[in-house]
């Protein structure tokens, strides 16, 4: 039988000195050095501008869904600076490794907010079909890509730009508060394959302008692109799991805006 | 000549009238939890006074430091009744960062606070965040660094510092503040006896001479009753009572039912006069002064009073025949940036024995056993387990025979169940699931674990999770067991429980190696005691005889328990046979004419 004090009950707010947006620092830096360290390690090529992609492309989503939107935004862009001023050899192009490292865990926090913030992720998918037409138009209208190509080699951005505007995404955020092992791990799995689509079309977008890569290139990066993501889908999911049942087995506080 | 900075409480002309915080109905309930950490909580702390903050592990005596500078409930959520208020701000209206300029915080593991890369930047870390002017700040450190005498240390690393003076470093820090009120959450646990000491000098020292509030919660029975005002006890949220220490220690019934260790002089004479004696004595020097009083009989039955000689370690002949199971001989361990940690040692553990190992913070006690597990290896000399030299055993052997709970659990947990971590090393050796299952349950249950085999290992007290290690260890099913310090941290009833988990096993045929500064405790357990100092030993002798032998300990900064003070001065005043008295039971059964146990009785 629980013991309920007398006495008046005060309102609890938390310090605005130890918290961004509501998230602990503490937890903020703590999940900034974990992309950090992530940035070390490379999974896979990168085509047309070289160097190696990273690990921590695969945590971006789940940064977001523990911190929400802001502090997510902050610890992976903070993260991924220092992995880019550390780790040159996964830092393809650095502004667009930060930026792309802040929108991912940005969209990841923003699928479900509530109150003042919850119409954030209409405003997030009309810039991102803005990104997906500037992107895939150009390459089809101003290069001369064929649509097919074009549309195959970014399967990865308008599946997950897809599962973000629709029902899906609440789907997704249902699933990762799911304390069932085998759907967290299915939210975090398509959870990431749709918010590391979101990332891959701002990326892709910006190096897209600065390189312009022929229709040879798309061909090839149709098979490569899926696989390679799957592979960040599986780092999110087993790392994710982990992170989410022991953040919650410890019992510590939760950020304001987690979406877990 | 005292200091030039002036405090807060300085500053108040007569502080002893005045509240330093108030709690006005206060309870409060972590995140998720249906029981009160705090419940119902009405106290005043006098401006001036030092509050010592007692009750078992688990009353709330964290808890109730943390809501003095709002930690509690600002960076922890949950549901907060009452109102505290320090220095007339109520904590809860009031950012953690403006509390901290009126409450310095000081927490049990100094590591865990110093985090810059020198002494002096340690203590300016604060003060850059509150934009203290650059002049006023280097006043201030040097103020703070003569408080805590660790002048000449200001470009030293803090990890260079000793344990007690890595404490000291961080009171200067949150002095350096010039808080109104000093709280320190069991500041002393991790430390030597003479570090203890030291840390409570200093505090009494800024008490009396700058007038600053003193909060401190502990274990430290002996220190709390020399040193504080008041204390305040707390079980189970609630505030039991507040009182002077003579009349707080003085109820040793009720201190026992609720499993707090009052000082050892009070028990001694609670037991001496069965529980009758209306003013128990809390402080040794009350206790000398009621012991010259006190009629004798001279029938005391214990080892003559002569000091003894250096004894050769006790090892029965038939032990001696046998290989040795842990043997050192002439060891010598270099760090690599050149610290000399041993310096010739040589000792022989035989199966089957209990063996306690001593000595000051620094002295060379982990560094010695870590050897017999290969984690280190020797730079001159030889280590071995059964007669085979351990540079030759494979550090996997040597985990089968030598079962080691370090001195920080949470360094041994990465598994997400208690379950899964009892079983991690039972997996790795290819043992079928029922075979794993079987040694888990019997682990478990031997160290009463068996109904958190579900639970995060992490979200378990810290007695627990020293436990769960020891079920780990268990499992395994090894011959010997190194426990390093795992007192630490644990109030009396806590640091009993693993030690008699550590007799069962004793008493099971395992031999057990235990290192621990809690002296007071171990007479009930070991049978031997190794004294190392400064990388050498220094005594290897039966446990009773080397609780006497006062200087050595104090060369290695030891100090005895309370009884061994009043054993030796029956000794002074001509009562044969009080040398081997170590305990409150032996002492009181030597007054009332009865023979002390000569050895532990496992």
């Amino acid at each position: 039988m629980a013991r309920v004090p007398t006495g008046e009950e005060r309102e609890v707010r938390h310090s605005p000195g130890t918290t961004i947006d509501g998230a602990s620092l503490a937890l903020t830096i703590v999940l900034a050095a974990v992309v950090a360290a992530l940035s070390f390690i490379p999974f896979s090529v990168m085509l047309g501008t070289a160097g190696s992609i990273e690990m921590s492309e695969g945590v971006y989503p789940l940064v977001g869904w523990i911190l929400g939107p802001i502090a997510g935004a902050v610890a992976s862009g903070l993260g991924r600076l220092v992995g880019v001023l550390l780790a040159p050899h996964t830092a393809g192009v650095p502004f667009v490794s930060v930026s792309g490292a802040m929108i991912g865990s940005f969209a990841a926090g923003s699928m479900v907010l509530q109150g003042r913030r919850r119409h954030w992720w209409i405003g997030l998918t009309i810039y991102l079909v803005i990104v997906y037409l500037l992107y895939a138009g150009r390459a089809v209208v101003q290069n001369g890509v064929g649509l097919w190509p074009a549309i195959g080699a970014t399967f990865l951005n308008w599946s997950g730009i897809l599962l973000y505007a629709l029902p899906t995404r609440r789907w997704i955020a249902r699933w990762l508060k799911s304390r069932h092992v085998g759907h967290l791990a299915a939210g975090l799995f398509l959870g990431t394959w749709m918010i590391s689509g979101i990332t891959h079309v701002n990326s892709g977008m910006i190096t897209y302008f600065m390189y312009n890569w022929p229709e040879e290139v798309w061909l090839v990066l149709i098979p490569i692109i899926p696989v390679e993501n799957l592979v960040r889908c599986l780092i999110g999911t087993v790392i994710g799991t982990g992170v989410i049942a022991g953040l919650r087995a410890i019992g510590i506080l939760k950020p304001r805006e987690a979406v877990y | 000549m005292k200091p030039s900075i002036e405090t807060p409480a300085a500053r108040s002309s007569d502080c002893r009238t005045e509240a330093s915080a108030v709690f006005d109905g206060v309870s409060y309930l972590y995140p998720r939890t249906q029981e009160p950490a705090l419940n119902e909580i009405n106290l005043t702390i006098l401006r001036g006074e030092f509050l010592g903050v007692i009750g078992p592990t688990g009353a709330g005596k964290t808890t109730l430091c943390l809501t003095l500078n709002g930690i509690v409930p600002q960076a922890f959520g949950g549901r907060f009744f009452g109102y505290v208020k320090v220095a007339g701000l109520d904590t809860l209206s009031h950012p953690v960062s403006t509390m901290a300029q009126h409450v310095g915080m000081v927490f049990e593991d100094p590591d865990t606070q110093l985090t810059a890369t020198s002494v002096e930047n340690e203590i300016a870390f604060a003060l850059e965040n509150l934009r203290v002017p650059r002049d006023e700040m280097r006043r201030r450190i040097s103020w703070a660094l003569e408080i805590v005498r660790l002048e000449g240390k200001e470009h030293k690393h803090p990890f260079e510092l000793s344990g007690g003076e890595k404490q000291r470093l961080a009171i200067a820090a949150a002095l350096a503040l010039r808080p109104e009120i000093l709280v320190l959450d069991e500041p002393t646990s991790q430390l030597d006896p003479v570090g203890v000491q030291e840390v409570f000098a200093i505090l009494r020292d800024l008490n009396r001479t700058l007038g600053i509030t003193v909060v401190i919660a502990g274990h430290a029975a002996e220190e709390m009753a020399e040193h504080a005002d008041r204390l305040a006890l707390l079980v189970h949220g609630e505030l039991v009572t507040t009182g002077t220490p003579e009349a707080v220690y003085g109820d040793v019934e009720r201190l026992n039912k609720i499993g707090v260790r009052p000082p050892q002089v009070t028990e001694t004479f609670y037991l001496l006069g069965n529980g009758t004696l209306p003013d128990l004595p809390v402080r040794l020097e009350d206790g000398l002064r009621l012991l010259e009083t006190w009629p004798r009989t001279h029938a005391c039955q214990g080892a003559p009073c002569e000091q003894p000689a250096r004894p050769a370690p006790p090892v029965s002949s038939a032990r001696q025949t046998t290989t040795p199971l842990l043997s050192a001989q002439a060891l010598h361990h270099t760090y690599a940036d050149g610290t000399q940690a041993l310096k010739g040692i040589s000792l022989e553990i035989h199966r089957g024995e209990y063996v306690l190992i001593a000595g000051q913070n620094g002295a060379g006690k982990s560094t010695l056993v870590k050897h017999f597990l290969n984690l280190l290896q020797p730079t001159l000399g030889t280590t071995s387990v059964n007669g085979i030299d351990t540079r030759r055993l494979r550090m996997s052997d040597l985990a089968r025979i030598i079962g080691y709970v370090a001195q920080n659990p949470d360094h041994q947990i990465f598994t997400a169940t208690v379950e899964d971590e009892v079983a991690f090393a039972l997996r790795h050796l290819g043992r079928s699931t029922d075979q794993v299952s079987a040694a888990v349950t019997r682990s478990l249950e031997a160290v009463g674990l068996l109904d958190a085999r579900d639970r995060h290992p992490l979200a378990l007290p810290k007695g627990d999770r020293t436990r769960v290690i020891i079920a780990a260890v268990l499992a395994m099913d090894p011959e010997v067991l190194i426990f390093d310090e795992p007192t630490m941290g644990q109030d009396d009833q806590g640091a009993q429980a693993i030690l008699d988990i550590t007799r069962r096993l004793h008493q099971q045929g395992k031999t057990v190696v235990t290192i621990t500064h809690h002296l007071h405790l171990m007479p009930a357990y070991a049978e031997r005691m190794i004294l190392m100092g400064k990388g050498v030993k220094l005594l290897d002798a039966p446990i009773r005889q080397a609780l006497h032998d006062v200087d050595l300990l104090a060369a290695t900064y030891l100090a005895p328990p309370q009884a061994v003070w009043l054993a030796r001065a029956l000794c002074e005043a001509d009562e044969p046979g009080a040398a081997a008295l170590v305990t409150p039971e032996d002492v009181a059964g030597c007054l009332a004419g009865q023979a002390p146990p000569m050895e532990v009785r496992h």
